[in-house]
């Protein structure tokens, strides 16, 4: 079916919804308006920690255009938000701050900026408290508690094997901390909402947002209305990138009630700082890693002990804390393996979700390391990885055996046929110019997993003009998901693009399907429109065999005809076919379900099946560095990613170019400053987006190892970039100087300051 | 105060407070909404709007500003027919476009320097382009739609 003859899969597509983007049509939340609407804007702590004592809402009321302040005391429901389990977060905080970018009043006022300019007229009485700003503080016994239930947020073990034994047989042992910082996801677009109330007791949330149904569960409990009731429409998101989650619900729920109490429309849009302080971060993170080696270079035994500084909030932590465990053995066959992960609360900006997910963070640490270990057995780098990849039939570090598509093996050889080439380019002023060249292996984990359950519900609709509407109930925050639905549904239907449309995702009219994450989109969301396309596919085929007069099994579907196999010049046009078929009372809608299966897992150990497919990956970056300014010159950098199939090539390379900067960012440019609690850097000109001067020459390369868990083979692809493009920054900086740098970004300043304390 | 100009070839005059911003002008009182806001301190480039041809942050310009100048905003880059701009066009084919919400200023500070430099150098494109931010595309697309549409533009003339 999607044969060698294909022209949708497999090729580039330009993104389905593109015209609206380039000519300014797209209309995102912000951009919305309603008769009457009136704006909402928070008053926020201001101080990491403190006990609420009074806030006194009079003075801002007296503000002409005012119209109603709302605190935790007001809000009907029972003040919740986190996503997750332990549900310890409030939408306004009511005793006490927990963090300085915490709201703790919401305005409503005819516009946008007397509500803002009102939030600072609040009173708010708030007695500090000693904030407690750093993970090691936290863990003391003496230390204050944040919450109730103490300070360690989630903790967890993975046991395989028994690595004490393994390090017993090891010839070489290698040891290390390492360390990485805070991350602002940076979207363009901050975060924004508007709720629009209908006066039967329905309201409507257009959303910027990667997960409509958990706003809609969450207005729904916060409000006490049913769910029924709440439609979440998912405006055009200018990037999510895990981040519009936990604050689009707050949001939601924030404006929800406004809505109601004043049954006006209302909007939220977030400025940039109150994007950068007030929404979750990627966790910091202390990694300790410990590995033992044959001196042949066989890896027998691996400890790591995580530490993730998660905030005030536990978001979603737990699953990050879960993602840092079965990813930190890296994509290696080791025998024993022993990881544990604690991610712990400070008064600070609460963190969660953020591409990658917990795996850039290990990977920077367990690539460092394999090159320390590489290096004590004076081995090659990519030999001594290619010696411990996993191959198919291989156990994972939770024991899982994936039997197909483990294509790790065919990335590193790639990038080792490659490198001569780059490393033999010769050398320019070696003076000044110090050169390095830096590999990383990677896999990251595609849906959601044993983490939780992973269903996509997709509907494949034809009507009788032989067009299709798909609706998937997952987001396209700008990551080109509905223009891969849209193939997917046209291979199967034998239809062009043009004939596909791809709905924008409401909660009315599309299945819950969880929130938009984990790189699962094509692998798990795609089989899902597939099995609808197919069921769809098998009335038309019916129909058509009927008005052929023949078996089903000489029908195709092929460029908008029903033809016959032996003979194409017998044919008659879909819309005949689907007219035909409706006027038979053939169903001519579907809505399939793709579900991962239950994993077969023990929590304890975390050993079992987990994910229903591994990306891998392996990137080079060579660099060069001045040595004198300490300034980084990335020359070449290659990404070789399995991802089973590419259904939109172009698509991929963009995943792969721009998860890439984001890792490159990580590890060189960013990082979210605090003193004493208060975020320093929460704008774009202190804190260093990468900008187009900073962007990679990244080669994108494609390895195709057939994955049978997806539509046409696919995998995933939005995350695994980041955590290779950091690693390999970090070895290529340490292959130049010679000096290895522990701790996330390795910025110019850094790099000079090592340099200069070297000589 | 009243603002008389030409935005993408429409004579406006409108009666704005001194303390308007170009960015609220043209979003709020007149919805085009093409342009976006991004950060409200001249940082990210996502406000970018041409004045007299010359790429400009319109949240940190005064809207009476634009008294007597020529706007053009990304709603007045397509053809009356709807055929789209090579730029435009270029985005679209090379992958240049991920979440769209850069989209809109990139293409208007590359149309001014294409407009001024036909043929320029990835470095002069690279200075052109440093002041709008983009998250997700990672920018090697947008240089080479860049490439493509000033191609098409020269061969246009």
């Amino acid at each position: 079916m999607a044969g060698k003859k294909s022209t949708i899969i497999g090729k580039a597509q330009k993104k389905i919804d593109g015209i609206e983007l380039v000519t300014g049509r797209a209309r995102f939340t912000a951009d919305l308006r309603f008769p009457q609407m009136v704006y909402g804007y928070a008053r926020r702590a201001g101080i990491p920690a403190g006990k609420i004592k009074r806030i006194d809402k009079e003075h801002a009321l007296g503000i002409p255009g005012v119209l109603d302040v709302i605190t935790a005391s007001d809000l009907p429901g029972p003040n919740l938000i986190g996503i997750l389990p332990p549900f310890d977060q409030p939408l306004l905080a009511e005793e006490e701050v927990r963090y300085a970018g915490e709201s703790i009043a919401l305005v409503v006022a005819e516009t946008r900026d007397i509500a803002k300019r009102a939030s600072l007229s609040i009173v708010a009485e708030i007695e500090p408290l000693e904030p407690v700003l750093t993970v090691d503080e936290a863990l003391k016994p003496e230390a204050r508690k944040i919450h109730p239930h103490g300070n360690i947020t989630f903790s967890r073990k993975l046991i395989k094997g028994d690595v004490e034994k393994g390090f017993e047989r090891a010839d070489i042992v290698v040891e290390n901390t390492y360390e990485t910082s805070f991350q602002e996801h940076a979207y363009l677009e901050t975060e924004a909402v508007c709720v629009v109330p209908h006066g039967d007791g329905r309201i409507t949330v257009y959303a910027s947002c990667q997960s409509p149904f958990h706003i809609r569960g969450h207005i729904a409990v916060n409000l006490n209305v049913p769910a029924s009731r709440v439609k979440v429409i998912q405006a055009y998101t200018g990037g999510s990138f895990g981040g519009k989650d936990d604050v689009a619900t707050e949001m939601g729920c924030l404006a929800a009630i406004a809505a109601i109490r004043l049954n006006r429309a209302v909007m939220i849009v977030h400025d940039r700082e109150e994007s950068i302080i007030g929404s979750n971060l990627r966790h910091a993170s202390r990694i300790h890693y410990k590995t033992g080696a044959t001196k042949e270079g066989k890896i027998i035994a691996r400890e790591v002990k995580i530490l993730l500084d998660g905030g005030a909030y536990a978001s979603e932590s737990p699953f990050v804390t879960m993602k840092t465990l079965i990813h930190a053995a890296g994509p290696y066959n080791i025998e024993n393996v022993f990881v544990e992960s604690t991610a712990v609360y400070t008064n600070k900006t609460y963190c969660g979700a953020f591409r990658g997910f917990g795996v850039p963070q290990v990977t920077f640490a367990s690539e460092s390391q394999m090159d320390e270990l590489a290096s004590e057995l004076e081995m090659d780098p990519l030999e001594l990885r290619l010696k411990n990849a996993l191959k198919a039939g291989d156990a994972t570090a939770t024991g899982q055996v994936f039997r197909k598509s483990v294509g790790l093996v065919k990335t590193i050889q790639v990038i080792d046929g490659k490198r001569k080439h780059v490393q033999s380019k010769k050398l320019q002023d070696e003076e000044r110019w110090l050169y390095g060249t830096g590999f990383s292996c990677l896999l990251q984990g595609i849906s959601n997993g044993a983490e939780g359950i992973d269903v996509v519900g997709a509907s494949v609709q034809v009507s009788q003009d032989g067009s299709v509407l798909v609706g998937v109930g997952l987001s396209d925050m700008g990551q080109g998901s509905r223009t891969v639905f849209a193939q997917v549904a046209a291979e199967v239907l034998g239809v062009s693009m043009e004939r596909v449309t791809v709905k924008q995702v409401d909660t009315e009219s599309v299945h819950d399907s969880g929130p938009t994450i984990a790189s699962r989109s094509t692998t798990v969301g795609g089989m899902a429109v597939l099995k609808a396309a197919q069921e769809v596919k098998n009335s038309l085929v019916k129909m058509a065999a009927l008005m052929f007069n023949t078996r089903e099994e000489k029908v195709v579907l092929k460029d908008g005809f029903a033809s016959l196999y032996e003979d194409d010049s017998a044919r008659i046009p879909l819309d005949k076919v689907a007219t035909a078929a409706y006027w038979n009372g053939f169903p001519l809608m579907n809505l399939a379900f793709s579900k991962a299966p239950d994993a077969n897992y023990d929590h304890q150990t975390h050993q079992g099946d987990i994910y229903i497919a591994y990306n891998f990956g392996t990137h080079m970056m060579r660099i060069r560095i001045d040595r004198y300014t300490g300034k980084v010159e990335v020359l070449k950098h290659i990404a070789a990613h399995d991802l089973g199939k590419a259904i939109n090539p172009q698509g991929v390379e963009g995943q792969v170019e721009g998860a890439s900067l984001m890792g490159f960012g990580l590890a060189h440019l960013e990082e979210v400053l605090y003193d004493r609690g208060i975020i320093q850097n929460p704008n774009f000109a202190d804190y260093a987006v990468p900008g187009i001067k900073e962007r990679l020459p990244t080669e994108t390369v494609i390895i195709e190892d057939y994955n049978p868990t997806g539509p046409f083979g696919a995998k995933g692809i939005g995350e695994p970039p980041v955590a290779g493009a950091a690693a390999a920054f970090a070895n290529a900086v340490a292959d130049a100087t010679g000096i290895r740098f522990l701790r996330l970004p390795i910025t110019r300043e850094v790099i000079l300051e090592a340099l200069r304390g070297k000589q | 105060m009243i603002v008389d100009f030409n935005l993408n070839e429409k004579d406006y005059m409108v009666d704005v407070p001194p303390d308007m911003r170009a960015l609220d002008l043209i979003r709020d009182v007149l919805r085009l909404t093409g342009v976006k806001e991004g950060c409200g301190r001249g940082e990210c480039g996502a406000c970018t709007i041409l004045v007299n041809g010359k790429p400009f942050n319109s949240c940190l310009l005064y809207a009476v500003k634009l008294n007597g100048k020529k706007v053009l905003t990304i709603e007045g880059l397509a053809q009356a027919d709807g055929s789209l701009h090579p730029l435009q066009e270029a985005f679209l084919n090379e992958g240049a476009v991920q979440c769209g919400y850069c989209t809109p200023g990139m293409i208007l500070s590359a149309k001014a320097l294409l407009d001024e430099n036909p043929s320029p150098e990835e470095e002069e494109i690279e200075e052109a382009l440093s002041g709008n931010i983009c998250r997700c595309t990672g920018y090697k697309k947008i240089v080479t739609a860049v490439k493509a549409g000033a191609k098409v533009m020269r061969e246009k003339v």
